[in-house]
Parts: structure tokens; C-alpha cells; sequence
């Protein structure tokens, strides 16, 4: 790709972006990155002349460089940019954040990173001489543990909310960061997400700056209640992509652009009117149905994304495609440590079909999860497999695919699409710009 | 029949998917009409071990470890002798250099195992990561074992190893042989997990708990077709 490239001939060239850019902010973590970033660009450029961003998840130093050599301008009022948890440190070298946020640590792609206490540490240490306002997930422990830094910490969370639960299967961190002890929590919303206290040390989340309180969910939409410290009144946000990560994210955006100084009506309604064409939770609609495609990619993401499908009750197909490129992780184990008992939750599900270069893994994973086994079907070709979901007769069909399978997946649903007859749509573009994210 | 299962520190060793294990093993006995009972044994919820058909141990970060090292040494007595005795277990990663004598870590301390066994696991440069395929020593068909390896340590030892490496790199990426092997006791490196994929090792270690409780010699045989097309998937994919 063009950014590696350019990097060996000019491998400085993070300085050139830092020096362009008038203020910056760089978002890290495990999930909710490219999301939170395309968030915030739509925010952004509704205020702003010009924003520079890495959209589409390529988020190692090549991958800022790539989005900057597509546009090249002299200079950007912002340059807001996603970044790999293994890549903060050879980033910050070069480009000076104004802010850093970040989401979460889960487990993700070990068989590159090791344990998320490193990537935890990795990143303090690249953070410790910068001088930076941190946006942090005051949900996350691992998160909250930054403000061991001193830095000017903003805090965002999600209350307790009709979806917590009291149970967690996949909880990263259940030692207080601090002094080690067993954490309690009084509710859980995403993994470790949620109210946790330290018996010992008293460790607990620090007070929101900003949060939502209540979460409901109608008409195949989230409602959210916006609440901004020192505020008593909430505003109420619409957002049309299933989850509770999402309410995260969409935490994470308002609470960087309130904080920068956008005013909370403009930011509510950007968020409302934001369109995601990255494969994210992703809607298609076809004559005679709708087809999401959702990335998968870590345990907590698979759970929760077949957790937030199972409040869907139309009769439905699914296709997971489980890739095992570099890009995916090469290890395919992470699907054990999801909750793939939760499918046996979704109501009218008619056929499960698995796709991609381990399928086979994937069917086997839904087989010790109690799924009847003449409900799934392996196909390794992921063209034939999306000609065979799209022809079942339900009124919504999920498509959940891996990292690298993602792009090709909804290439082959668009190429359907367009074979419809249907007026194609304003996907095109992006294809045609699409290449391939290294990472 | 019923088998206990204990599942050794659940909340502290778990990484790679080592809870597929235990999901599978109890999936195939109940398959078969085997009661089941899943022990989660940790910091707070102790127990005797002594009435455990069958163990399991996982791995775990190093933080992880280094807690469970210092609390298991309580239960040394107990686990070598239901070691002795002939109890299943099946231990993974940090599991299996638990039962060793020591972990030497990447500064060059000592940390200790339960030293039921006579070997060490020493952190070396690098580490030894992708998938495995390996030809068992345990005479149980097919030959091949796969899973996926994930680790900094190497382990150094004269046991009978669980098989000799076909790919990757085994317990320390030298003389070609993976895990360990002694009465039921098996210790590996492969996750991935490793019972699900491998369906006749799964078997292997309900029979041997079987045999101990009741004397059973055979199992009834299950359909294993998705079981088989992932474990040939890999040798698809993964042999030269």
C-alpha cells in the first residue's frame, strides 16, 4: 500500500502529518475505534474546514499515511486518527495528540500482543511525557487506571441500564488494577464493563463527565439519555446500530466534541443522522430483505453481536464467515471464549451458514454450543455461501464476518445488490476508493 | 455414571479459548448419557480435588500465574497423588509448566511449580507462536493431534513426550517433541483448544476417568463429522 511505501522512503513522514494538522486526537483501545473516529469525523466536518482521518481502520503508522497521501493538503484544522494498541508508541513518537481516548482493553489477537496488561502498559509508557487531555472509559479498569498519570483526565461511562446484567461470562480484568484484590462489581454492561468497586484499595470509576443513564430500545433502534456533569437535564439521542458498545462509542464521540466545544444539539444531531458504510453493523436493503453485516472479531464483540441480534425477532438466516489471515489473528481459538451459546437466545432463526478459510471451526464451535446440527451448513466459498443466504426466505439475513472478510463480503452483497436491478447506491464510491487495510 | 470435573482456576487461566475444553469434554460425555459435574476450583471456592474424576488446568497471562503458583502449592499432595493414581488430567500452556519444578522468567528468577515432575520451563527470546500438528505417542487414531501454540517458555524434560512435532515448534523449538505424557496425565502446549478439534483425545481422557471410576473399557462412538472436517481443515491448510 501506498503509506508503506512512502514510509521507507521517507520514514518521518508521521512528523510531516503532526506538523499539518492544528490539533489532534488519537483513539485507541480494542473495539470501538473505527467506529468512535467515523463518529467523530461526521461530527467534525460539519464544524470544521478540514479533518484528516485514517476511516477505515487501517490504523498502523502505514495506514495514517496512506489517508494522508490520498488528500495531501497543506494544512487541517484536525487530524483525528485511530490507532493500533501495538502502534501508540511508534505514532506518538512523531504525532503529538491534543487528545487521546481510550475505549477499552479486551482480549484481542494475543498471538500478537500477549496479554492486554502489556498493551495496557505499552501505552502508558507512550503517554507518560506527553502532554495530552485523556478522554477515558471510567467502565473500564484497565481504562480508568490512566489517571494514575496525573494528566487532565474526561471521564464517559454507561450507568446501570435495563441490558446490564449481574453475570459476566468474559470479564479481561478482574483484579483491581491497583493492588491486585478481586474486584466487585454491582453490574456489568460489555465484558468488564461496568460498576466495579476494590474492597481493599477502594479503587472504583471515577465520577462521569459525561454519560448516558438510560438506554431503551424501539422500532429496531437504540434511544439513549444524554447526561453532561453539572446538567440536570438529559437529551435523548437516536442511534440506528444495534448494541450496547455502541452506546460507548457514541458516549466516547459526544463526550470529545462537547469537551472541544460543539454545542450538545449539533452533536445529537450528527450522531442521529450518521450513515456507516464500513461493514459495522451495516444495513442492505434488498426487494425482499434486509441484510446487516457485522464485523466480528474478538470474543466480547461476537457475544455481544449475537446478543444484540437475539432481541431482533424477524424470522432471520445467518452467514459468520471466520477468517484465519494475519490481519484476523492466525489463531481461531478467541471463538471458544465468545458466548456462542447465545445463538440458541434468537428467536426464528431458519439456517446458519459458515464460510471462510476455517468454517469448519466455526460450525464446529456452534455444534458444542448446542446448535442442532442439520441447522448449520459449511461453505468455504464465501461467494456461494452469500448466494445461498440471500436466497432463504426470511425477512433479515446477518452476515458476520472477520477482519479480512469483512471488505470482500460486502463487495459480493453489493454486486447482488446492483444484480437486482435495484438503483445502486451511494456505496460506490467507496469502493471504488476501497483498498485493502494492512494491519 | 456421573464424572466431576474440575476445572482448575477458571478466572485465572483462560486464555486461548481453554474453556472449549471443558465445554467439550462435558458436552461428549452427556452426548453418551454421562452425568456431568463442572467444578470451578479458585482462590475462593477450595475444595478437596480427592473426588475429581478428571482435571483440567489451562494457561494463563503471566500475572494470572504467578497467583495460582503460590495458592496450588496447597494442593501438591493432592494432585500427585491423584496423579498417581491415575486420574485424568489435562493440563495447557502455564498448567503444564505448573507441574513441573520451576518457571525460570525472562529476568532469571526462579518461580515455583509444584515440581511433581523433574522438568523446568525456562523464558527464552521470542516466542514460539502458530499452528501445530503433532503425531501421538498415545497409540490412539488418527496419529495426528493439532492445535494452535502460543508461548514464551520452553520446556526441557526425558518424559514421554504426547507426540514429536510434524509443525511447529513443541516444547521448546528444538528436539521436535510436544507435551507430556505420564499415567493419565498429559500437559501441552496446545490450545486452539485443543479437545474439540481433537475428538479422539477428548474421548481418550473420558475413557481413562471411566475406566478409573467404574472400569469401563469402550465407549459408544458418536458422530464426529464436524469434529473431523475441522481437524482436517487444518491438516489442509497447515501440512507442507
Amino acid at each position: 500500500m501506498p503509506g508503506k511505501v512512502a514510509m521507507t522512503i521517507h520514514p518521518h513522514i508521521l512528523k510531516i502529518i503532526n506538523e499539518r494538522c492544528h490539533k489532534k486526537i488519537l483513539i485507541t483501545g480494542t473495539n470501538g475505534k473505527t467506529t468512535t473516529n467515523n463518529l467523530l469525523n461526521f461530527i467534525f466536518r460539519r464544524e470544521f474546514r478540514s479533518v484528516l482521518s485514517n476511516l477505515r481502520g487501517a490504523n498502523m503508522p502505514q495506514g495514517l499515511v496512506s489517508a494522508f497521501l490520498h488528500h495531501r493538503k497543506k494544512e487541517y484544522d484536525w487530524g483525528i486518527f485511530e490507532v493500533d494498541e501495538g502502534s501508540f508508541e511508534r505514532v506518538t513518537e512523531y504525532v503529538k495528540p491534543d487528545y487521546v481516548l481510550v475505549t477499552n482493553f479486551f482480549r484481542d489477537q494475543l498471538d500478537r500482543y500477549g496479554e492486554i496488561e502489556k498493551a495496557f502498559q505499552d501505552i502508558l509508557e507512550a503517554l507518560e511525557p506527553l502532554e495530552t487531555t485523556l478522554i477515558l472509559n471510567a467502565d473500564d479498569p484497565l481504562v480508568s487506571n490512566f489517571r494514575k498519570l496525573n494528566k487532565k483526565n474526561i471521564y464517559y461511562g454507561v450507568n446501570r441500564n435495563q441490558y446490564s446484567t449481574s453475570q459476566q461470562g468474559i470479564v479481561e480484568s478482574r483484579f483491581c488494577p491497583a493492588c491486585s484484590s478481586y474486584l466487585e462489581y454491582s453490574y456489568y454492561n460489555y465484558g468488564q464493563l461496568g460498576g466495579y468497586k476494590c474492597p481493599d484499595c477502594g479503587f472504583e470509576n471515577p465520577p462521569y463527565d459525561y454519560n448516558i443513564a438510560e438506554i431503551n430500545y424501539k422500532d429496531h433502534q437504540y434511544h439513549f439519555q444524554f447526561k453532561k456533569r453539572g446538567d440536570n437535564t438529559s437529551q435523548e439521542i437516536s442511534f440506528d446500530y444495534e448494541g450496547i458498545y455502541n452506546a460507548y462509542n457514541c458516549c466516547a464521540a459526544l463526550s470529545t466534541s462537547l469537551e472541544i466545544g460543539i454545542p450538545l444539539d449539533k452533536v445529537a444531531q450528527s450522531i442521529e443522522e450518521f450513515e456507516y458504510h464500513l461493514g459495522r453493523m451495516e444495513n442492505f436493503q434488498f426487494p425482499d430483505k434486509i441484510v446487516k453485516i457485522a464485523l466480528v472479531k474478538n470474543p466480547i464483540g461476537l457475544s455481544e453481536t449475537i446478543s444484540s441480534i437475539s432481541l431482533d425477532d424477524r424470522p432471520k438466516s445467518m452467514l459468520f464467515v471466520l477468517n484465519d489471515n494475519p490481519a484476523d489473528g492466525r489463531d481461531v481459538s478467541w471463538i471458544w471464549d465468545a458466548e456462542v451459546e447465545k445463538t440458541l437466545n434468537i428467536k426464528h432463526i431458519k439456517q446458519i451458514f459458515c464460510s471462510g478459510r476455517r468454517a469448519e471451526d466455526m460450525a464446529l464451535r456452534l455444534k458444542y454450543a448446542g446448535i442442532p446440527v442439520d441447522m448449520i451448513e459449511v461453505d468455504d466459498n464465501m461467494d456461494q455461501a452469500i448466494g445461498k443466504v440471500l436466497k432463504e426466505e426470511v425477512e433479515i439475513v446477518y452476515i458476520l464476518p472477520t477482519y479480512t472478510a469483512v471488505f470482500q463480503a460486502r463487495e459480493l452483497v453489493l454486486a447482488r445488490l446492483e444484480g437486482t436491478g435495484k438503483k445502486m447506491s451511494h456505496f460506490r464510491e467507496y469502493l471504488k476508493n476501497l483498498k485493502f487495510p494492512g494491519r | 455414571m456421573e464424572l466431576k470435573i474440575y476445572h482448575m482456576y477458571p478466572d485465572l487461566l483462560n486464555l486461548y479459548g481453554d474453556l472449549g475444553n471443558v465445554t467439550c469434554l462435558r458436552q461428549r460425555c452427556l452426548w453418551r448419557g454421562i452425568k456431568v459435574k463442572v467444578v470451578g476450583f479458585s482462590m475462593n471456592q477450595e475444595a478437596p480435588l480427592r473426588d475429581g474424576d478428571l482435571f483440567f488446568i489451562g494457561g494463563g497471562s503471566d500475572r494470572g500465574q504467578n497467583i495460582v503458583y503460590s495458592h496450588l502449592l496447597k494442593y501438591r499432595k493432592e494432585m500427585e497423588y491423584l496423579i498417581e493414581d491415575g486420574a485424568p488430567v489435562l493440563a495447557i500452556c502455564g498448567g503444564y509448566q505448573l507441574l513441573g519444578e520451576k518457571y525460570i522468567d525472562a529476568d532469571g528468577n526462579d518461580v515455583p511449580g509444584l515440581g511433581i515432575f523433574d522438568y523446568h520451563t525456562k523464558s527464552e527470546e521470542g516466542r514460539l507462536i502458530g499452528n501445530i500438528i503433532i503425531k501421538n505417542s498415545l497409540g490412539i487414531a488418527p496419529e495426528t493431534i493439532l492445535g494452535f501454540e502460543n508461548h514464551g517458555g520452553r520446556t526441557y524434560h526425558d518424559h514421554e513426550p504426547l507426540g514429536t512435532v510434524i509443525v511447529g515448534h513443541g516444547n521448546n523449538g528444538k528436539d521436535q517433541q510436544e507435551g507430556m505424557v505420564y499415567q493419565n496425565c498429559i500437559g501441552t502446549y496446545l490450545h486452539g483448544p485443543l479437545l474439540p478439534k481433537n475428538p479422539h483425545l477428548a474421548d481418550h481422557l473420558i475413557l481413562k476417568a471411566l475406566e478409573r471410576k467404574y472400569g469401563v473399557k469402550k465407549l459408544s462412538s458418536l458422530s464426529d463429522q464436524e469434529e473431523y472436517s475441522a481437524h482436517n481443515k487444518v491438516l489442509q491448510l497447515y501440512l507442507p
